[in-house]
């Protein structure tokens, strides 16, 4: 799973999430992504899984992108233990995502094998997602333009 | 393609008020050219949108502005987008003088079938998919197409230098650069790993956690 590979400090405060993604928000390198509609912590594993779910849908063939990486600790106490004594240990790490933000992207496969690994991925993860395409600025007007111009609603 | 027209007329509501225009159907626009002062303007959004999926980036449009004698001839510059809805929020055109070379990203289309994609677990990587060119407005293609009948087998791949292009047209971009290659899709072992303790060598094991300090006093 993923996870740094050495921090600076081992446990964060939790921080806010307010707004959107600032960054990251667009296709960047594949043709169809997965986009964040709503803010949350997606742990490591919701990642993983995902990404199974996506790479065991197109078998083989395509690339797929991961766009976050969970560099965040989330601390836990152990179980049946009294309140104090500091803050508990690393328990395991999570990736910030607020709305906008690109999840996952995918080249190389046919739209509808894209759209159905998006789906399946978007299962695992704690949010609500939507399929989107690459913003090309091809011209439709253009005899042999196929790409779409704006981000499309999945 | 001609006769792309757009209306537009001037804009006297600047900065955050804005968002009331966008209420009300109106996408704020800016013109700006070369040695041109720029002009704020607004635009119909459902037209302007029509507009944008006709012209893309790389079509000329005469934009008809409110009070002007003649259309200008413009290109879009920037489409701003909210990230979340898709709603426009903001559009750039740019002003071109027909004599004056201008220099455009112009976005590469595959065409065609490489026949080297005709056996199972083969991957085409488009890796370029936008080219900067420099040209007369009136040169400038909507697209560049790549033919990918010539992808006869794995490893081949195609560079800008392998593409033919009018020689009315600049190419910027660094022509050794890959715009689309055929290889042999990876096969991906899924690994049972039992699961990974969080934060092992990097993370020190944490020090003796908690001491039950006293007993329950009730």
């Amino acid at each position: 799973m993923l996870q740094p590979k050495r921090v600076k400090y081992r446990k964060t405060h939790k921080g806010h999430r307010r707004g959107r993604a600032q960054a990251g928000n667009r296709v960047d390198f594949g043709d169809f992504g997965l986009q964040a509609l709503e803010s949350a912590w997606v742990s490591s594993r919701q990642i993983e899984a995902a990404r199974r779910a996506i790479t065991h849908y197109i078998r083989r063939g395509g690339n797929v992108w991961v766009r976050i990486f969970p560099d965040k600790p989330v601390t836990k106490k152990p179980a049946e233990t009294r309140m104090g004594g500091g803050k508990g240990p690393p328990d395991h790490w999570v990736a910030v995502v607020k709305p906008g933000r690109m999840l996952f992207e995918m080249g190389g496969v046919s739209e509808a094998v894209a759209r159905g690994a998006m789906r399946l991925a978007s299962h695992k993860l704690p949010i609500n997602t939507r399929f989107v395409f690459r913003e090309t600025g091809i011209a439709v007007g253009s005899d042999s333009a196929t790409g779409e111009l704006t981000q499309g609603e999945g | 393609m001609e006769g792309l027209t757009l209306q537009a007329s001037k804009r006297d509501i600047l900065g955050k008020k804005t968002r009331f225009l966008r209420r009300q159907g109106i996408t704020p626009t800016h013109l700006f050219g070369h040695g041109l002062e720029s002009l704020a303007l607004q635009c119909d959004t459902p037209k302007l949108q029509r507009t944008i999926a006709q012209a893309g980036m790389t079509r000329l449009i005469a934009l008809d502005i409110e009070g002007d004698k003649q259309p200008r001839s413009v290109f879009i510059r920037e489409i701003q987008r909210n990230e979340c809805t898709g709603e426009l929020l903001h559009i750039d055109f740019y002003q071109v003088r027909k004599a004056e070379k201008i220099r455009v990203d112009v976005p590469v289309v595959l065409v065609g079938e490489a026949p080297a994609m005709k056996e199972k677990g083969r991957i085409l990587t488009h890796s370029l998919t936008s080219l900067s060119i420099e040209c007369l407005p009136d040169k400038l293609p909507p697209q560049i197409e790549v033919d990918l009948s010539q992808l006869e087998e794995v490893g081949q791949a195609i560079y800008i230098r392998d593409i033919a292009f009018s020689p009315d047209i600049t190419v910027i971009t660094d022509t050794d650069q890959m715009v689309v290659k055929v290889s042999e899709a990876r096969v991906e072992v899924e690994e049972v790993v039992a699961e990974e303790v969080v934060a092992e060598a990097e993370v020190p094991a944490e020090e003796v956690e908690e001491k039950p300090e006293q007993g329950p006093t009730d």
